[in-house]
């Protein structure tokens, strides 16, 4: 319990960090506090990261970014290490699903791409791997990924568990 | 309460467990579905109805609070913001304790010692991690540089570990004890430093080449005591330290081959990979870690690399042009590096034995000559990677390729550098342990021995005395004269050699053999070396060179950071590599030097604080990034090999060597190992010598030998046998993909098309229809295992074996021929059309067969595939046979039925079975399908089959003609052109008569038979070969006018029945034939007939189904993919069949033959012939 404490206020700590002025430190009153995601992105360990809007997007409550302390702790706790991979797996789907329709299409799939190629690759390219992952992973035919076909494909990433968290 | 209730509750559970159980979960699973909808209310209405649900019986309570921990112990898995996560958290705690509490009191205590235990064991672990050495540090290189930089260094704190237990092994059992209890420094002779060292021990540079003060420590062998017993305790030094010694390659193995376990054990979930290359690296391509903005660039850049190269692996269209070119330059760089190679090792030995001479030859070495051989070893280890890979950079492979490459040669390198130090300085030992016998002449005379032992004893009279207590100098006198004779100098004496002017010149060597203590001196300098250059490097390479790029591409007319010295890379692969290389020295030497480990741990600290300094100052990540999850076995391979490979060489100068006679734990044995078997002689009880001189026995040595060799062949052959499980298993998951996939295409047919059914005006007669078709398909089971039994034998077998072969001919399929194969029936003319394409397919005619397609396709598919890949499956030549054992059994009845009206009830019953049983097979497989999916799968494919009807009604009287024309000129070409077939084609009739007679003994088999069967073995063959002009030709078919696609359908077969597929076209016109046969009955509306409309619409789609193929195999146009629907289905029809129809139907027939045949053959009548001894 202490530990969690300990590690909470040190969270809150960064928290406010990010924005003095807003954050209080004292929540007697439950302000409703919300720090908008401009801030957020500016941590280092978000700074660098090309989904880091989407992250920010994900788990705000309000769907734009805003954070409130609580979707804060709750970024970072689905994003530690220890964190289950079921739980992982679902926000890693709700951040590359960009349009949230609870289905990751090609749309999706290309911004994924220019974010992460940050627009390196030509176009063509670009088409040709969207359509190589759908085939890849699309098992419902329906061309557009599921959660399930994201699950599945991922569960057997190797590498997923160790890439997709964020220390702090 | 509960006390009393128990034994209540024992009695009754057996009764009413299984109820209870039902409704607590069911129970139970509604709060927790109030808990996953989003409405926040519900879940406290959930909430009472559960208490009044389960107050009273303490199992069901118990049930419920289980459910409750299990909530709370998945709660973080759950995606809920934290607040209701807190909510609902603390409800089941409520509840938990609430219940928990009316339960017995010892489990109340259970579960909150369990508590106490749970909060105690994770605040242990956290005071634990802080004590992990350099946690932080990792992690925060691994922020910085994501998880590959950090493998290096994660690896380096585990050998880290490896080297503090080896240290502490030799330290507590070896060093410990000699400093402690052993003699002191300067008492004997082993321990002292010689009168003419004396002045120089304490320079600089005598204790940098480890000579003087260092020589005669703790540091090396030579120092240690030979006395069997030391201190008051009698601790046995010499066998401990053999012991240490072989112990501490003993540990070694086994840290590393369970770590390699468990990493292997990990990294079991990657097994099967390949198996979504862009996805992966698309979606899991990023480290989330990386916070550094150059890491995250390099990262990027890698991630493009990395996507760019599956897109040319993908495209595969990279032209070798200058293939001979290309080889040559491979060829070029493979001499080159073994040149390389070869020359380091040369230059190696040829150090060693300049540095051997010049020892003998000068009294005074230079430091430069003392230092020669471990600064040359070091050199080339940090030079030829380098030229390794710019040397890799003529070969131009793949970058994964070349990394692999590079890594196998630097690992010879370092293992060659190893060897042949190792083999040169063991080479000296030889030459030193030889110089020395040959002094005294002959070992055996004591006298002598003696003599050559005490020459160098009369340096001081304390050692005199001391070595006089030992039993072997028994006779002073001897040693007095000797003394007399010598001079103040130590010359051998004259009279036992005369080499006396040679060893007066390397007194040095002479006086002081032992070869461990120098072996154990050239390592730790060689490591000792090792490390400063490894200092030096970071230093220049890295940080001066990060200096001069960052502080002087100012001025500077190029861009230094990014054009050509840039900032050093941190080559983790090569890295690795060194310290691997590092370790393998510590093992060589561990023996010889027992401090070696102790050494490597500090050189191992600083090496960790040195290298995270510079991977976080001046260092740039790879590009090449080498996997992390998967490279971690590969070092530790690495290590393994080198583990190994470091350890036979101790191993061998450990058996192979007399050790030194004067100094060290062994002096005066006659090999080291020597010492267990003196000790199991003279310290152990009798019987134990005993014991294990039987067991060291050939007797028992042999058969246990044996043993092992027997126990390693049956593991392997059990890991063989659990890897071909491994393999069919994950065969059998692939094709459960693609049925899945297929499945849902119907699923998603079925939905477009459920509105156009509900405008269906008698949508209920048609279901009504179908379900009695399917209530007879079902019922047919008994019957035919009554009456027809011989029937139901084989072609379960064969169902069953299909289902694996399925699987396995799937593994040869590539996804994408699957995926197209299944997607392209809903669209017309589209060669491959995707299922965005479905909205856009509004006009109903097109409409209909797609769904009929697709309801289709997937029993098509189930049976198609062992067929249409039988020929390439060629591991399984069983399960071929089976196969095509079975299909003629089919063919066989459905034909027979065709034949004899009195069986027909029988017959077409079966066949109606036949056909049912692939398909129960599939409902079968949809079981193990997403639960989603099942619910609607049954009633869709049910749906399905009324559509079909009406659509296709008019189209099928269309087709009409065409088919019978088919259908006799394929009977006379199978007559015909039996002799022209090939082999195969052969065989399978061959295997289809054999089985024949078992399924039909009662019948006389027309030659028909056997034409159906084989024929429709090529069926299955041809179909696979669809090219897209195929396809094309299916399409227009459907929208043209009957005559003339028949028409131009025979000329299309006519030109590529001309290639040499005369019989496959053949078989296409038998398919059409048969479902041709049927059309005179296509008014009447039977459930039959509507299965036969969907067969005969299918033909025209299945091409569609299949993508191009490779193989431009012709003819097989539209019909042949459907054999087991021409089979079954269609006889169903045959059976209202009359013969003048099929006479009429001969006589179209001659005329299609003419044109299917390139030659018009006159052979109508006996077509005709044909015809009618069918019927």
């Amino acid at each position: 319990m202490t530990n969690a404490d300990s590690s909470s206020f040190r969270l809150h700590g960064r928290y406010r960090e990010l924005a003095p002025h807003l954050v209080p430190l004292d929540y007697t009153n439950n302000p409703d506090i919300r720090v908008p995601p401009t801030l957020i992105v500016t941590m280092p360990e978000l700074k660098e990261n090309p989904f880091r809007d989407r992250i920010v997007e994900t788990f705000s409550e309000d769907g734009h970014g805003n954070l409130s302390f609580n979707d804060f702790v709750d970024m970072f706790s689905a994003l530690c290490e220890t964190s289950p991979r079921e739980l992982k797996t679902i926000y890693a789907f709700k951040i590359y699903d960009f349009n949230r329709d609870n289905f990751i299409c090609k749309e999706d799939l290309k911004k994924t791409l220019n974010k992460l190629t940050k627009g390196e690759l030509s176009p063509e390219e670009v088409l040709l791997v969207c359509d190589k992952s759908m085939e890849e992973a699309d098992l419902d035919g329906d061309s557009k990924l599921s959660f399930s076909d994201f699950e599945n494909m991922v569960s057997k990433a190797p590498d997923f568990l160790s890439n997709f968290h964020v220390r702090i | 309460m509960s006390t009393v209730s128990e034994p209540l509750v024992g009695s009754s559970r057996s009764l009413s467990a299984a109820k209870r159980h039902k409704s607590i979960r069911k129970n139970s699973r509604r709060i927790y579905s109030a808990y996953q909808d989003h409405q926040q209310g519900s879940s406290d209405d959930e909430d009472k109805e559960e208490e009044r649900v389960d107050s009273n019986d303490p199992e069901e309570m118990f049930q419920n609070i289980q459910y409750q921990k299990e909530i709370i112990a998945n709660i973080r898995t759950r995606p809920w913001p934290m607040r209701r996560k807190l909510k609902v958290l603390k409800q089941a705690r409520e509840i938990v304790l609430k219940y928990e509490g009316r339960l017995t009191r010892t489990r109340g205590y259970q579960t909150a010692g369990a508590d106490l235990l749970k909060k105690l064991s994770r605040v242990l672990y956290n005071i634990v991690v802080l004590f992990i050495p350099w946690e932080v540090r990792i992690k925060k290189i691994e922020s910085h540089f994501g998880s590959g930089v950090a493998s290096y260094f994660i690896f380096l704190r585990w050998l880290f570990g490896i080297n503090i237990v080896l240290t502490i092994m030799t330290g507590a059992f070896i060093v410990l004890p000699e400093l402690l209890a052993g003699a002191p420094f300067g008492t004997t002779r082993s321990k002292t430093i010689p009168k003419e060292h004396m002045a120089s021990a304490q320079d600089l540079d005598t204790i940098w080449s480890l000579g003087g003060y260092l020589q005669y420590s703790v540091l090396f062998y030579g120092y240690y005591g030979r006395l069997r017993k030391i201190g008051s305790a009698g601790y046995r030094l010499p066998l401990a330290y053999f012991l240490v010694g072989m112990a501490v390659f003993a540990y070694s193995f086994i840290i590393l081959l369970r770590k390699m376990a468990k990493n292997s054990r990990l990294s079991l979930a990657s097994a099967s990979d390949e198996n979504f290359t862009f996805c992966w690296r698309v979606f899991c391509a990023w480290d989330y870690l990386i916070g550094n903005p150059e890491a995250a660039e390099s990262k990027g850049a890698a991630i493009v690399n990395n996507i760019r190269e599956a897109i040319v692996e993908e495209q595969e269209k990279k032209k070798d042009t200058s293939l001979a070119v290309l080889i040559s330059l491979r060829i070029l760089a493979n001499i080159l590096v073994l040149l390389s190679l070869a020359g380091s090792i040369y230059i190696i030995y040829f150090v060693v034995e300049r540095s051997q001479k010049l020892e003998q030859e000068k009294p005074e070495l230079t430091l430069w000559e003392k230092n020669e051989v471990s600064v040359v070893v070091s050199l080339i280890t940090m030079i030829a990677p380098s030229a390794f890979e710019l040397v890799s950079q003529l070969e131009m492979y793949h970058p994964r390729t070349s990394l692999r490459f590079q890594l196998a040669r630097v690992l010879v390198l370092y293992l060659g550098n190893l060897y042949s130090l190792i083999i040169a300085l063991l080479d000296k030992v030889n030459s030193m342990s030889s110089a020395v016998p040959v002094s005294p002449g002959n070992w055996s005379d004591p006298s002598s021995f003696l003599a050559t032992i005490s020459q160098p004893e009369v340096d001081s009279l304390s050692t005199l005395v001391s070595e006089i207590s030992e039993p072997r100098h028994s006779t002073i006198t001897t040693i007095a004269t000797l003394l007399n004779v010598r001079n103040t100098s130590t010359s051998s004496p004259g009279s036992f050699s005369n080499q006396t002017s040679l060893f007066e010149k390397n007194t040095r060597s002479q006086q002081d053999p032992c070869w461990e203590t120098y072996v154990g001196q050239e390592m730790l300098k060689l490591s000792i070396i090792d490390m400063i250059f490894t200092v030096a490097s970071i230093l220049l390479i890295d940080f001066i060179r990060g200096l001069v790029v960052r502080y002087l591409s100012d001025c500077c007319c190029w861009d230094l950071e990014s054009k050509f010295p840039e900032y050093g890379e941190f080559k983790i692969a090569e890295n690795v590599l060194h310290l691997i290389y590092n370790q393998g020295m510590i093992w060589m030497g561990a023996f010889f030097s027992p401090c070696l480990p102790a050494f490597n741990v500090l050189k191992l600290i600083g090496l960790m604080y040195l290298r995270s300094w510079a991977v976080l100052t001046c260092n740039v990540p790879h590009q090449q990034v080498f996997r992390a999850s998967r490279s971690n076995n590969f070092y530790l391979a690495m290590l393994l090999f080198m583990l190994f490979l470091c350890m036979l060489p101790t191993v061998f100068a450990i058996v192979r060597y007399r050790p030194s006679q004067h100094c060290g734990p062994f002096s005066g044995q006659e090999k080291i190992y020597d010492i267990i078997s003196e000790t199991v002689a003279s310290d152990f009880p009798l019987w134990f010598s005993k014991v294990m001189s039987y067991v060291t026995s050939p007797v028992v040595v042999l058969p246990a030998l044996l043993l092992l060799f027997m126990l390693i062949y049956y593991l392997q052959a059990i890991a063989r046998s659990l890897k071909f499980t491994n393999n069919q298993l994950r065969m059998q998951l692939q094709t459960e993909r693609t049925e899945d996939k297929k499945k849902v295409f119907q699923m998603a047919a079925a939905r477009l098309n459920a509105p156009e059914a509900a405008a269906d005006k008698k949508p209920d007669q048609q279901e009504s229809d179908i379900t009695s078709q399917e209530a007879s398909l079902n019922t047919p089971s008994p019957q035919r295992n009554g009456s027809v039994t011989n029937f139901s034998s084989p072609v379960r077998h064969g169902n069953s074996i299909r289902t694996i072969t399925q699987s396995a001919s799937r593994a040869h399929l590539n996804r994408g021929r699957v995926a197209g194969s299944v997607r392209s029936p809903t669209v017309t003319i589209l060669p491959k059309h995707r299922p965005e394409h479905i909205p856009n397919r509004a006009p109903p005619f097109v409409f209909g067969p797609s769904g009929t397609c697709r309801s289709k396709s997937y029993h098509h598919m189930a049976y198609n595939p062992p067929a249409r890949y039988s020929d390439n499956i060629h591991s399984d030549p069983l399960y071929r046979k089976a196969i095509r054992s079975i299909h003629p059994v089919e063919a066989a009845g459905i034909i027979t039925a065709q034949s004899y009206g009195g069986r027909r009830g029988h017959t077409t019953r079966y066949v109606i079975v036949n056909e049912h049983e692939p398909r129960k097979k599939l409902l079968r497989s949809s079981t193990r399908i997403p639960r989603h999916y099942l619910m609607e799968e049954p009633a869709e494919i049910l749906e399905l089959y009324p559509r079909n009807i009406k659509r296709y009604t008019p189209r099928a009287t269309q087709h009409q003609p065409h088919p019978h024309r088919a259908h006799l000129s394929h009977q006379h070409l199978s007559e015909e052109e039996e002799d022209e077939e090939d082999g195969k084609g052969r065989r399978r009739m061959v295997s289809g008569k054999a089985h024949r007679p078992r399924s039909l003994s009662d019948l006389h088999q027309p030659a028909h038979f056997y034409i159906g069967d084989h024929v429709e073995r090529h069926v299955s063959v041809v179909k696979g070969a669809h090219t897209r002009a195929r396809v094309r030709y299916g399409g227009q078919g459907e929208d043209e006018e009957e005559n003339d696609e028949g028409e131009m359908d025979w000329g299309d077969l006519e030109l590529n029945s001309r290639v040499q597929a005369n019989v496959r076209a053949a078989d296409s016109l038998l398919v059409r034939t048969r479902r041709h046969i049927h059309s005179p009955d296509r008014h009447c509306q039977s459930p039959a007939r509507t299965r036969h409309m969907e067969s005969f619409v299918k033909p025209k789609m299945r091409p569609k189904l299949e993508t191009p193929l490779t193989e431009s195999d012709s003819a097989s146009l539209a019909s042949s993919s459907d054999q087991q629907n021409s089979s079954t289905d269609q006889y169903i029809q045959v059976i209202h069949n009359k013969e003048h129809h099929l006479k009429a139907d001969a006589g179209q027939g001659k005329l299609a033959k003419k044109k299917s045949k390139t030659n018009f053959d006159l052979n109508v009548i006996e077509s005709n012939d044909l015809v009618c001894s069918n019927v």
